[in-house]
């Protein structure tokens, strides 16, 4: 063995940590847009396969039930944030649903002087609250981003080698 | 789907599978641990049902 042998791994090693962490970081990114994508680039194709099929079901679930996409309201701001926060989860997928359903990509009610909803996307917003099954359609949507959220935390650990 | 417990078992179980599958590793375990989430979720929904009928608003 001669001298220059261990610094040539060394830093044989480090360049495939850097590259190890930029697929990483480019997994991360790719479960937030399309969720399951995360998992299939780090080669766990069935896992990928059926967490994408359990948040889009839950996400398709929560449209098909009348699901109210949050939207920030001033008067309750923080819980509202939190709510966002939930859909966004999923990625653009929620901006789409957005602007299918408001017409706009809406993250925020606007009231008028009166503290009525003053635009299409509260009408809807207040509209959809009548269903009798909004409740369900809200918390299959929120579950959905929030499931997602969690997602990135595993593809995290499985990038960084911490689980199998 | 109008009815109450056909929607809470349909959540119960995308909730559990997706737990089972991220916090396990092998089947075996995978289908434990969901089989235990969903019966706490849907037992546990029903025995609070129970609890509360004596007591109507």
């Amino acid at each position: 063995m001669t001298m220059g042998e261990p610094m040539v791994r060394k830093e044989a090693s480090a360049d495939r940590e850097a590259a190890d962490r930029r697929w990483t970081l480019l997994a991360l990114g790719a479960g937030w847009l399309v969720p399951g994508l995360g998992h299939i680039l780090l080669a766990r194709v069935q896992r990928g396969l059926l967490f994408g099929a359990i948040i889009w079901s839950s996400f398709t679930l929560g449209l098909a039930h009348d699901g109210r996409l949050a939207l920030r309201d001033t008067r309750q701001p923080f819980l509202t944030s939190l709510q966002v926060i939930a859909n966004l989860g999923v990625g653009p997928a929620d901006v789409v649903a957005r602007m299918a359903l408001y017409g706009v990509p809406a993250y925020r009610l606007k009231l008028n002087q009166a503290g009525q909803t003053g635009d299409r996307a509260g009408e809807v917003f207040r509209e959809r609250a009548r269903s009798g099954v909004a409740i369900y359609g809200t918390a299959y949507l929120w579950t959905a981003g929030l499931m997602n959220l969690l997602l990135l935390f595993d593809i995290w650990d499985i990038g960084r080698r911490k689980k199998a | 789907m109008k009815s109450h417990l056909l929607q809470m078992m349909l959540y119960s179980t995308l909730v559990s599978t997706f737990f089972a599958v991220l916090m396990r590793r092998t089947r075996r375990g995978q289908v434990r641990l969901g089989a235990i989430l969903w019966l706490a979720m849907v037992g546990g929904a029903l025995a609070m049902a129970y609890l509360m009928f004596p007591f109507p608003r």
